[in-house]
């Protein structure tokens, strides 16, 4: 687990998130607040281009690997998840 | 419209691999995509490129293929921002543009900005010279109709970007309409195409037959449901629809459910999901169950999905079908497959331009995904109107 770094990736994941939903009010986003449903409001739309980023900064693939989508309930869940599967550097272990 | 223009990403699209990441020796063209270019080229289409590299990418594609690139935008923002401003550089309407690229993100993205532009897979793109779109002498009634819609959506994002309220508030100062009604048989065209082209949001993946629809449309046992959207900006007629099995027992089935990526964004698969599991319940059902498809095409059909509260089982529901064997993953990725992806292609093809040949890698895993339906029916938003024709008002 590498929870030293989980804190910069929700960091990053603010940035993605208000630049995919152009709300820069969701830089302030708490790490606890649902992103689906009421508040933030993810959408098929905002959520593909959310993904689309995650996969191109720390190139984990939440989609293929989470059926369910859950890593996307909070920025907390989706930057443990990406912790999970990175160095915590944004690279994942062993890929080119 | 024919294209007139193809916008084409670099790395492992127009190059056999990624520019930057190959040293002092960059990738050499990749001689399929060359050919197809340089056929297009002699038929008077122009080139450009739209790529996540240094501009010296550009200038290596353009050396190295050896052909002319009209236009060139290399940088990291939205790859639909440079598509648009490639178009309007070249005096070009965005539905005279095409793109092409290996990455599914990047074709969703674009195809969700700039539904006017056709978005195209590499795999696609072999065959697609051979489209009428690419082949400049046919002009057909669809492509007007796009034109048409292609304004009707330019007004809608200028004042989209200019609006400061929420996008429920858009929704609501747009006068968006998703209307929901039992199909007749008239709709059995409409809903044979929507199960022809589209993929983004399409649960089964596969073309259903005019006379099935119509069987469907008929039998007691089943409720076939078409969804039209329009707004002050225009009509966009029907853009989605679905089957549902209502069967005796206590779980409701929806067999099929798509949507044109056209509506996405607009609020339309949301108000579909509320008033299926608020119907469902008012027809005495415990659950709702959608079978649904699990391929990296249908990712906005999942988020849609996860956001209106289906679950998935993990363990039962997935077929142990890696053929491709690139391990890791226990969800196929389609996208190399010869059908890789054409979603912004609903509406767009005239008949012979059809779907691409499909290859013979392993049906995708189906994924059961349910919802209780029991307890408070979800909310409908605001700007539903169902078959009754009274507004149901939201919160």
């Amino acid at each position: 687990m590498t929870g030293g770094e989980v804190p910069e990736v929700i960091g990053e994941l603010r940035q993605i998130l208000a630049r995919a939903t152009g709300r820069e009010d969701l830089l302030g986003l708490p790490a606890q607040t649902p992103l689906f449903g009421a508040g933030v409001g993810l959408d098929s739309l905002t959520g593909t281009l959310l993904l689309r980023e995650v996969q191109r900064r720390f190139g984990v693939d939440v989609a293929g690997e989470d059926l369910n989508l859950d890593a996307l309930a909070t920025l907390g869940t989706l930057a443990a998840f990406i912790g999970e599967r990175t160095d915590g550097g944004g690279h994942r272990p062993g890929s080119p | 419209m024919t294209v007139k223009c193809v916008i084409w990403d670099l790395d492992h699209t127009l190059l056999a691999g990624v520019y930057l990441e190959s040293g002092a020796q960059p990738p050499p063209p990749d001689p399929a995509m060359v050919a197809a270019a340089a056929q297009l080229r002699d038929r008077g289409i122009i080139h450009a490129i739209a790529s996540r590299n240094p501009p010296e990418a550009a200038q290596y594609a353009a050396r190295a293929t050896g052909l002319d690139f009209a236009a060139a935008e290399c940088g990291w923002g939205r790859k639909s921002d440079a598509v648009r401003r490639i178009a309007a550089d070249l005096g070009l309407a965005a539905d005279a543009v095409a793109f092409v690229d290996d990455d599914l993100y990047e074709r969703a993205e674009v195809s969700s900005a700039v539904p006017e532009a056709l978005v195209l897979s590499p795999e696609d793109m072999t065959d697609a010279v051979g489209w009428p779109e690419f082949s400049p002498a046919v002009v057909t009634a669809e492509a007007r109709r796009r034109g048409q819609m292609y304004a009707e959506r330019r007004r809608r994002l200028e004042e989209a970007r200019a609006f400061a309220g929420s996008p429920d508030e858009f929704l609501r100062y747009c006068r968006t309409e998703v209307t929901i009604t039992p199909a007749t048989s008239a709709d059995a065209p409409r809903l044979r195409e929507l199960s022809v082209r589209t993929h983004q949001f399409n649960t089964a993946g596969e073309a259903v037959p005019e006379p099935t629809l119509r069987e469907l449309i008929g039998s007691p046992a089943h409720q076939v449901t078409v969804v039209r959207l329009s707004d002050r900006f225009g009509d966009d007629g029907v853009v989605g629809g679905c089957v549902v099995e209502l069967g005796s027992g206590r779980a409701r089935t929806v067999t099929l459910l798509m949507m044109s990526c056209r509506a996405m964004g607009r609020g339309v698969i949301q108000a579909l999901l509320a008033w299926l599991a608020r119907s469902a319940g008012q027809g005495g059902a415990v659950t709702l169950a959608i079978p649904c498809l699990v391929t990296h095409r249908n990712v906005p059909l999942r988020l849609a999905l996860a956001a209106a509260g289906f679950r998935a089982e993990e363990q039962a529901s997935l077929r142990d079908d890696t053929a491709g064997g690139s391990g890791g993953s226990p969800l196929r990725d389609d996208t190399a497959g010869g059908s890789g992806g054409s979603p912004p292609r609903d509406d767009t093809a005239g008949g012979s331009g059809g779907s691409p040949p499909r290859d013979n890698t392993p049906d995708p895993p189906v994924a059961l995904f349910t919802r209780p339906v029991t307890g408070p029916p979800p909310e409908l938003p605001g700007y539903v109107i169902t078959e009754a024709g009274s507004e149901v008002t939201g919160p």
